[in-house]
């Protein structure tokens, strides 16, 4: 089969939307949860009750999506998953800037820091790939799970 | 093999693998915790319940987390011992070093605790100094310290030696962030001691 420009766009999408959400989730998943909780905390969003959970289970839905995306596994709900977990980062760390709390790290990758400000950049972009994924795997395209299965 | 299993059997391989890669890998259980001078233990020398603070005295959230142990060693009287551990971030707080070599000549004086919370207190004004020996040496006044003493220890690299202890066993136990809090084995970090430390100190205490 001949690959289009389409074709390679919607692989690069996957790769990178795939691979980021796999990183950031295996990274926090194999931390102390608790530095993940305190990194949830900060940004003073959700009761008590709910960041160790949130700690815990988390970093296993990220891997689970950016797996799902990276294989072309059930790619375009995958991809509606990511970029539905990259709104939900962009609108957190948004509200953290407006309402003025200072992050020393977004908490996204771990033990790897990272500034709030490059990561609401990092993860626009993201959420940006992750629809054109969306949009693209509108067909089954090669290089996927989903072609190999069909 | 129909195509829906094909599909049951990866769909579960790929929800399992990520699971089993991290229960392979994950560290379960943390380096040791060495003996601290008890010049730097408050609370009840034989108590069941230990609370192991990882702190840098240049750390914001180290000074605001410190009305809550305050509180806490209030409420747990005789019934908790706290333990206060050097972690210096040098690379991100490049006074945090000097201010741990100051508490650790006040230690050397029986007088780490007063030291200790007017480090803290005094945080905004010595943290951006570019020598802030001034402003540890007025508050080893405050808390009336022999001063030739002070000089001397502040003067002499080999007082490191406890804080680059404390700072490697803070690394070996995987603590990238201060405060980070051990009540018993249970981790706690930065504002969640505020939010979740009682109730993991209670905990202790049943057990």
């Amino acid at each position: 089969m001949t690959m289009k420009g389409s074709d390679f766009s919607g692989l690069f999408g996957r790769l990178v939307v795939g691979g980021v959400l796999l990183y950031a989730g295996f990274m926090k998943a194999v931390g102390p949860s608790a530095e993940f909780a305190a990194a949830i905390a900060a940004y003073k969003i959700l009761p008590s009750a709910w960041v160790t959970p949130l700690a815990l289970g988390l970093p296993y839905v990220e891997m689970w999506v950016g797996l799902f995306v990276l294989t072309g596994f059930y790619t375009r709900r995958a991809a509606l998953a990511a970029a539905a977990l990259f709104i939900l980062f962009v609108l957190t760390l948004a509200s953290a800037r407006v309402r003025g709390i200072d992050l020393a790290s977004c908490g996204c990758f771990g033990s790897d820091t990272l500034s709030p400000r490059y990561t609401l950049i990092l993860d626009t972009a993201l959420l940006a790939l992750s629809v054109m994924v969306y949009r693209l795997s509108k067909y089954v395209r090669p290089w996927s799970l989903d072609q190999a299965l069909q | 093999m129909g195509m829906t299993l094909k599909r049951i059997l990866t769909g579960s391989f790929l929800l399992l693998a990520p699971v089993l890669t991290v229960y392979s890998v994950k560290q379960t259980t943390w380096g040791p915790v060495f003996a601290a001078p008890k010049e730097r233990q408050i609370g009840e020398p034989g108590a069941k319940v230990v609370i192991v603070e990882y702190s840098d005295f240049q750390c914001p959230s180290c000074a605001h987390i410190e009305p809550t142990i305050h509180q806490l060693m209030d409420i747990y009287k005789g019934k908790v011992r706290f333990i206060y551990k050097y972690y210096p971030l040098t690379k991100i707080h490049k006074n945090a070093m000097p201010a741990a070599h100051a508490a650790e000549c006040a230690a050397a004086e029986k007088q780490f605790w007063p030291y200790h919370d007017r480090l803290f207190q005094t945080q905004m004004a010595w943290e951006n100094l570019q020598d802030p020996t001034t402003s540890f040496m007025a508050i080893a006044q405050d808390v009336k310290l022999d001063i030739p003493t002070f000089q001397s220890c502040y003067a002499d690299p080999s007082r490191l030696a406890p804080i680059e202890l404390d700072a490697k066993e803070a690394q070996d136990r995987q603590v990238t962030a201060t405060p980070t809090f051990f009540v018993g084995d249970e981790r706690l970090v930065g504002e969640v001691f505020a939010t979740d430390g009682a109730r993991v100190i209670d905990r202790e205490i049943r057990q």
